[in-house]
Order: C-alpha cells, then structure tokens, then sequence
C-alpha cells in the first residue's frame, strides 16, 4: 500500500534527479539544443505559422548559453523546441481545417 | 441506419469541399449576408465604421473626438507629400491612373503582367524606385500619409477589386482567404474567429469589430499610434496579439490576405482615412 509519505519521497527524488541531471548540462548540451530549437523554428517560419514566442526563447538560450548557463540554456531551447514543433502541428492542422472557420 | 450516416457523412463532406472552393463572388455574398444577418439594424454603408457601428457608446465619443480630427495635420503633410516634384522633376500623379486621384477604391489590384497583387502602398514605392528616389518603410511615415492623402480623393468612391478569371489571381484570392481564416499564433486564432465567429463580443474591454468595411478606411490613425499606419500594420497588430510573428510590409502573403479581405468589402465606400483608438 503507497501511502503520501511515499509520493512525497518519490517526488523529491525525481525532482532531485533531474535538477543534479540539468546542473550536469554541458556545453554541446546547449549547443546542440539551441539547434534543435533552431531548425524547428526554421521549419515554422518556412510552413508560415512562426509563433513570436520562440524568437525570444532561442535568444534567452543563446543569452544563458554566452553566460555559461548551460542548464538554463538547455531548458529555454526545449522550451523554444516544444513551442516551434506545436506551430508545426498548427500548420499541418490548418491546411484542411481553415474551413470550419468560414462564415456559417 | 449505418448507410444514412455514410451518406450524410458525404453531403457534409461535399458541402466544406464547395465552400472552400466558392468562387469569389459566391464568398463575397456569403461575407456579406452574414453581416447583414447578423446586425440587420446597421446599413451596409455603416460597417465601414467599424466597433462604432455596434458600440453607440464608443460612437459618442468617436464623433466628439472626429470634430477636430487628430489626423488632419498628417493628413495634410501626406498632400504635400504627393505632391512634391522628385529630382527628377517628375511626381507620384506620373505614376498613377487620373494623376493618382480617387484611385484607392481600385486597389489592391492584380497585375496579370507580373501575376502578383499590387496594393497601393506597393505601387507608391514602385512609382519612388522609377523615378529615382529611395524605398520608404511600408507601414507607418511618409508613405502611410501619402496613402491617407490618396485615399482622401476616393472618399464615397465604391470599393471596386477586380479578380481577374485567371488562374493565377484566383490562387492569389484564394492564398488571401486560406491565410485569413486559418488559426495561427500561440493563442491559435484566425482572423475569423475574432471577426466573424466573436463579432460584437468583447475581448478584454474591446468590442470585436465586424471584417466587413476593415479595409475602407485605411491608412488608419490610430491614438496608440499617434500616427497613421496602413492596413498591414494593423495586420501585424492582430497577428501579434494572437503571439504569431508579423510578416514583412508588402510580402506576398500579406498582399494576397489584403486582396482577398479588401474584395470581401466590395461596394462599400471608401470612408477613408479615419482615426481609431
């Protein structure tokens, strides 16, 4: 039977976990995330669908990446990423759905 | 039973198909009928003004605010403006059809030359490149007034687009609808959705405007501007607002987004420039 003392302490440990995961993030982590990001946004821009909330999160991640924040700048180029491939999704979405838009 | 849902499945099916694919004039008194549906008590001139042909209270103080209105002096400037000789003696009335007076209610337009859609901020420039002179910034300055003059002399004019039966100006028209009624940005909202499907409702504190009229009054005063912009600045508001990223003054998509919005006001006059909070 779990009872919440149980919850609790596995939650602490996976908050742990993933906090001593992020302080590890290195360098190439943040580089390589930032690309990630990048090409996904590159994508959005290019289907027409570019959401004005990556451009800022790419250049925070760049910004914490400069300032050696490799743990930061990981966590707001995932973000960038998610966001970026949700505009994707959008896109994809509208090439049929735009006509449930239209005046009824 | 399963057979009748198959066939009502179909019917449905084909009914989206063929309002996707409904010839500009079948949109265009679609667009309008909902409008007039919609708010029977507003005649069809008096969609041209916007919020404040739904909100009297708004109305009121629009008015009081038109007795001095506070785009005169841009208005004005935009005269001089046009007016003015380039270097090389030539003007911006060389450019343009009847000297570029009571032309507005024309534009945008379709060049089949060229095959793409020419606003008249676009053709204002190109008329600058021809004659020597620099590029100015499509959306707000010196061409936003010159455009605001230009409209002036079309006051009472009828919006007149032409889409040409070919099949690059349908594409042209139908890239415009696409992009109006498709959700974009974080919020995923189409410009529909505020302006059909919500008109009259609030967001926030603001009455949603009917898309009907939109486009007969720009280049548009705005007091949050404290200048004029053209209607691809507002453009570039609404897409903000919704957290899409706005496109570049004059770019295809914009251009075509206009033609088709501008078409969908077909026979309003042109009641332009007007002043908006």
């Amino acid at each position: 039977m779990i009872n919440i003392k149980h919850v609790v302490l596995i939650f602490c440990l996976l908050t742990l976990t993933a906090s001593v995961f992020a302080a590890k993030a290195t360098k190439s982590d943040a580089e390589e995330s930032i690309q990630s990001a990048q090409q996904l946004w590159d994508k959005s821009i290019a289907v027409g669908h570019e959401w004005n909330t990556v451009k800022p999160l790419v250049a925070q991640a760049k910004q914490a990446m400069e300032t050696n924040d490799f743990a930061a700048a990981v966590a707001l180029a995932n973000r960038a990423a998610e966001q970026a491939e949700l505009s994707l999704v959008q896109a994809e979405h509208e090439k049929t759905n735009w006509v449930n838009n239209l005046p009824k | 039973m399963k057979s009748l849902l198959n066939t009502l499945t179909v019917v449905v099916m084909l009914a989206v198909v063929s309002i996707a694919n409904a010839t500009p004039e079948q949109d265009k008194e679609s667009f309008q009928r909902f409008y007039t549906e919609r708010f029977p008590d507003i005649t069809m001139e008096d969609f041209g003004n916007g919020v404040y042909a739904l909100d009297q209270d708004a109305r009121n103080q629009w008015e009081a605010m038109n007795d001095f209105p506070p785009y005169e002096d841009d208005l004005e400037k935009g005269g001089e403006l046009f007016n003015t000789a380039f270097a090389n003696g030539k003007n911006y009335a060389s450019c343009f059809e009847n000297g570029g007076g009571n032309i507005r209610q024309n534009y945008p337009m379709f060049d089949t030359k060229r095959n793409t859609v020419i606003t008249l901020e676009l053709a204002i420039n190109e008329c600058r490149v021809a004659n020597g002179e620099k590029l100015l910034p499509y959306k707000k300055g010196e061409l936003a007034k010159i455009a605001a003059y230009m409209t002036s002399t079309s006051e009472g004019s009828p919006i007149n687009i032409v889409i040409p039966n070919n099949g690059k100006a349908l594409a042209a028209y139908q890239a415009g609808k696409q992009y109006y009624y498709s959700k974009r940005g974080q919020l995923n909202f189409s410009c529909s959705n505020c302006h059909i499907q919500n008109v009259g409702r609030k967001a926030r504190s603001e009455t949603l405007s009917p898309a009907l009229g939109h486009t007969s009054h720009f280049p548009v005063y705005r007091m949050k501007w404290e200048s004029f912009g053209t209607l691809q600045r507002r453009f570039d508001s609404c897409n903000k607002q919704v957290r899409a990223e706005p496109l570049e003054g004059q770019s295809e998509d914009y251009r075509n987004l206009e033609y088709f919005l501008t078409y969908m006001s077909n026979g309003l006059p042109v009641n332009g420039p007007a002043s908006r909070k």
